[in-house]
């Protein structure tokens, strides 16, 4: 028997997606199983975006902090910074000081914020609220309008809030992350759900629940292997929108990505370390057919830039 | 595995004697159709029974081991694409490259951060298991001197890398009995690397870098020379080649049962790479994406211990829940009067839980039930969490001398449990916690 | 085919307050609506029961089997309660159930011997979940030896592949399915076997439970089920049973075959 390239031949494929006004990204429109150009269309472009927030987060690890010190608690020049110096392909904007118990912020504030970080950047923007599923509903609302026709994704959509996202979404030309945790059968069902009240299917970007290395990043790995195979395999419309993979605030709050090797010996240099733990973390999901990825280190995207060009 | 249970039965003695340690020969032909278990465990197959189960029995991708005595590495063995699917076996062997032409003084430093690497995660001890020895020199005696030097400062398993047979065979010499991998048979070299390996009993590493077509065809030709135990090198060195030539010779082995591919794979990650993050990263791909052996240029700390972590992650097994230890662990400090939280051993409810109370800066005391890996509420629900246990438990780690007060605080989705646990424990008093980990720091720094 | 009422159950509010009160008037009525429906066998689910047990169980058993004339299945992981209620059983009782592991066949099959009953083997065991057939088989195999150990006639045992829901483990089910299969070739006569019935339709909308459920069991006695344990107060379970009887030729079809018990 000689040998011959094992290629598998599909039934589907996955939806293109284009954001932005000024600067137009695109991403998903793949054909085939991730980076496997052998044996058809792969994707050739993978954005990474920078998170910034919308106040100072008080809270982030030091080897982040020494980087954007200056800059956290302006998200216009914190945006501007992750742009123009660390060449991010989008921003992503997450307004946690909008969460009830984190100051609480108003819709109109959350607007100005957004506003600002418009006029500031020409790179397509990601809003994600505060994962507090009824105060996101409120604040979306308010600031998709703001964002209006800048062709920006909004997120995250879930069960409890999908039909406000959904609403503003197609009335101010945005698109949607939706988010289920874990679990393929409810990322199919809330596709459904979107799909069935009105919005556009190919507008939806799906959000399987990041995790980490260590942190249940096996059971994110193999839910995003099993939504792309349904897609490509059993031509699965509701499965074959792009997926994000939201990897940098699941990775530096744990103990890993801040120990000093004062207070871990065993461990290494902190900086490096958290550096590799985003940077592994948004790889494995990159093999598993993410599609967008964001992530807090300049340096995790410079590394995982460089490793995807050379797919 | 080709045949099922009951076919693999026929040709078993149906004795039922035992000595495979499963109680019926039917409940053994289960195991060998689950591979579970190999045929080598039953004693008495006839020739021809071994000689047909063998032949089906045999995974798709080779079951190749390296090294000797309690650092035996074991690769290839694998079955499925996807780990989903049912699980990965073996874990890609970590190994550290050390040129030959090096000085003395950093040989040894660099085969004692071998010797160093181990840490320990979830129970299970990860290191860095393999050292490849790289003939820069160009010195047979070198080389082979080197060689004896390394296995005699360290136990781990040895990969030989030399394309020169007269080389080789100096350093086989000194290290066969370790069972060291050869690298490499090339188109140029391959019946005297074979006759090596089929002299020193140990395996080889096959290397074409003009094709996988190619790389098949040398492979052929080793094997009609007598070595069955191989390791394939395609020669990728992109970060996209090593993912196309991996996925297809995985590919090739299980869905085309093409042989000649059906063998464990080995990455150079580093190589052309001076930038050690993305040799981290490539070699990520290689955990991910099929590789079983993968040689780093360094081994720093910083890489080792996010490296151990993603491939524990891949090669867990999906149906298996990975468990802590049953323990009262310390979170920061606590002291006699700091909080008492109990939740459950799995190794994900564990590490949240863990981390949320890292989060609140509040010193507190966590006590780990062994659930046999389930998580609170499917514990709970298979009766595996239950009040007695969590009594149990707290009499077992001589809480109440470690502890002055008597609050224990239980989490929020088994707040049905709080009436049983103070029958069970007299004079303690139960807290609902936050049925979401992410309240716990809110809910710490409240109680303070 | 054992068809077996799952209705008396302490996972129900109902009944768990039945239990605790030893108020019989809920637990006759249940047991008479599911036998008239067409069990014909009841499962008695009384939980760990780590208090109660002992005196519950023989209470359930000769209470009910006075006013219903089937056997039932003693449904507790509280050995002592399954030997309670063995003891005043009348006829061929069912424990349910032994899994795979040696710790609980050692204790269970022994009793199963003693009483002369039946018992469910569930092919589970310490290593979690069962991945495929051939991993349920292996287990049902030493299920079978330690049965043979004890003196159990293979006839009385009942393998269970584990039923698992579809909304989350549904590449299982089609392994469900092939074990069933696989469980009859074990022996001569084939090996029984049963599954939780309502467990594969576990999260889903209530609307959609029965015909999930119901589909599935016509699929598992077409290859070759002989025991599941359902709502019998489903009519689509019940008329499923017959149906597929008649349709495998097991028995007679007339016009109004839906009718007959």
């Amino acid at each position: 028997m000689a040998f011959t390239v094992p290629k598998e031949v599909y039934n589907g494929k996955i939806n293109q997606v284009e954001v932005g006004k000024d600067q137009q990204v695109i991403f998903g429109g793949e054909e085939v199983l991730p980076f496997l150009s052998f044996e058809g269309k792969a994707v050739s472009n993978v954005p990474l975006a920078l998170e910034i927030q919308d106040i100072d987060p008080g809270d982030w690890a030091p080897s982040l902090t020494d980087i954007y010190g200056p800059v956290m608690g302006n998200p216009a020049e914190w945006a501007k910074l992750c742009q123009d110096e660390f060449k991010a392909d989008m921003i992503c904007l997450r307004l946690t000081g909008t969460h009830p118990d984190n100051g609480d912020k108003s819709p109109e504030e959350a607007g100005k914020v957004v506003e600002a970080v418009l006029s500031a950047i020409k790179v397509p923007l990601i809003i994600f609220g505060s994962n507090h599923t009824e105060k996101d509903a409120a604040v979306i609302k308010h600031v998709a309008e703001v964002a209006a026709n800048t062709g920006s994704i909004i997120g995250k959509a879930q069960e409890k809030n999908y039909k406000t996202f959904a609403a503003v979404a197609t009335a101010y030309n945005h698109k949607l992350v939706a988010l289920s945790d874990l679990d393929i059968n409810l990322s199919k069902q809330l596709n459904i759900l979107l799909t069935q009240s009105g919005f556009d299917g190919k507008n939806i970007i799906i959000d399987a629940m990041s995790s980490t290395l260590g942190y249940g990043l096996e059971y994110t790995y193999s839910v995003m292997e099993r939504i792309r195979l349904s897609a490509l395999q059993q031509n699965d419309a509701m499965m074959q929108m792009p997926m994000i993979s939201d990897v940098g605030e699941v990775t530096w709050k744990i103990k890993e990505a801040k120990a000093t090797e004062e207070e871990q010996p065993g461990w290494g240099a902190v900086e490096p370390r958290g550096i590799l733990w985003e940077s592994l973390a948004a790889l494995s999901f990159l093999m598993a057919g993410g599609n967008l990825v964001v992530l807090r280190h300049p340096k995790a995207l410079a590394t995982i830039r460089k490793t995807v060009a050379e797919f | 595995m080709g045949l099922t249970g009951i076919q693999i039965f026929k040709y078993l003695p149906k004795t039922n004697c035992g000595d495979c340690k499963f109680p019926t020969c039917l409940a053994f032909a289960m195991r060998l159709a689950a591979a579970q278990v190999r045929l080598d465990a039953c004693p008495h197959v006839s020739e021809e029974g071994k000689k047909i189960l063998n032949e089906v029995s045999a995974p798709p991708v080779r079951l190749v081991k390296i090294g000797a005595g309690d650092r035996v590495i074991e690769t290839g063995d694998e079955t499925v694409l996807f780990r989903h699917e049912k699980k990965f076996n073996h874990p890609p062997g970590l190994a550290l490259a050390i040129a030959d032409n090096l000085s003395d003084q950093e040989i040894e430093q660099k085969v004692q951060e071998v010797n160093n690497s181990t840490m320990e995660r979830v129970g299970q001890q990860l290191r860095v298991d393999l050292i490849s020895l790289q003939d820069k020199s160009g010195d047979a005696a070198r080389f082979s001197q080197v060689a004896k030097k390394v296995a005699g400062l360290s136990s781990a398993a040895l990969i030989l890398q030399s394309l020169k047979p007269e080389t080789m065979k100096a350093a086989l010499i000194e290290t066969a009995a370790r069972k060291p991998l050869i690298y490499a048979a090339t188109q140029d070299n391959y019946s005297q690397m074979a006759a090596l390996a089929k002299e020193y009993q140990t395996p080889l590493t096959v290397y074409s870098d003009q094709g996988l077509e190619a790389l098949s065809d040398l492979v052929d030709k080793v094997t009609a020379a007598g070595v069955e135990d191989l390791v394939l090198d395609s020669g990728a060195r992109s970060s996209g080649k090593m993912l196309s030539d991996l996925t297809q010779i995985r590919r090739a082995a299980i869905k085309k049962k093409f042989k000649s591919l059906g063998y464990p794979a080995i990455v150079f990650p580093g190589e052309g790479e001076s930038d050690p993050l993305m040799e981290a990263v490539r070699a990520g791909i290689g955990i991910a994406k099929y590789a079983s052996l993968i040689v780093l240029n360094s081994i720093r700390k910083e890489a080792l211990l996010p490296l151990y972590t993603l491939r524990q992650n891949i090669y867990t097994d999906p149906q298996q829940p990975m468990q802590v230890a049953e323990n009262l662990y310390k979170v920061g400090e606590p002291a006699a009067d700091s909080p008492l939280l109990i939740t459950t051993n799995f190794s994900l409810t564990y590490f949240i839980v863990l981390g949320e109370v890292e989060n609140s800066k509040v010193p507190s005391w966590l006590l780990v039930a062994d659930s046999e890996g389930l998580s609170v509420l499917t514990a709970w629900a298979a009766d595996k969490f239950n009040a007695p246990k969590i009594a149990k438990l707290v009499k077992k780690q001589n809480i109440e001398e470690k502890i002055k007060h008597r609050n224990l605080i239980i989490p929020g989705y088994v707040s049905v449990l709080s009436g049983e646990i103070e029958e069970e424990l007299p004079g303690w008093k139960v807290l609902v916690g936050p049925r979401e980990a992410a309240n716990l720091p809110k809910y710490l720094r409240d109680m303070a | 085919m054992l068809v077996i009422g799952e209705r008396i159950n302490v996972r129900t509010k109902l009944f768990a307050e039945a239990f605790k009160e030893k108020n019989f008037e809920p637990i006759e009525d249940m047991a008479i609506k599911q036998v008239k429906a067409g069990a014909n066998m009841l499962d008695i689910n009384i939980g760990p029961a780590r208090k109660n047990g002992t005196e519950l169980m023989p209470w359930l058993v000769e209470n009910i089997q006075k006013v219903v004339d089937v056997p039932l299945a003693l449904d507790t992981s509280n050995i002592e309660a399954i030997e309670a209620g063995l003891k005043v059983h009348k006829g061929k009782a069912l424990i349910n159930s032994t899994s795979a592991d040696p710790e609980r066949l050692a204790l269970l099959m022994p009793l199963t011997a003693k009483y002369n009953a039946m018992i469910i083997g569930l092919t589970l065991a310490t290593g979690g979940l069962p991945r495929d057939a051939n991993e349920r088989c292996a287990l049902a195999a030493e299920i079978m030896a330690s049965a043979a150990e004890h003196g159990v006639p293979m006839e009385d045992i009942y393998l269970d592949p584990i039923m698992v829901p579809i909304n989350g483990q549904q590449e299982q089910i089609k392994e469900i399915l092939e074990a069933i299969k696989m469980f009859r070739e074990m022996n001569d006569p084939p090996m029984n076997s049963l599954i939780g019935l309502s467990n594969i339709s576990n999260s889903a909308p209530e609307e959609m439970r029965s015909l999930i459920n119901h589909t599935f069991l016509t699929m598992a006695i077409t290859v070759g089920l002989t025991g599941a344990i359902v709502d019998t107060l489903d009519p689509g379970i019940i008329n499923a049973v017959k149906t597929t009887s008649v349709i495998l030729n097991q028995s007679l079809y007339c016009h109004s075959y839906l009718e007959t018990c």
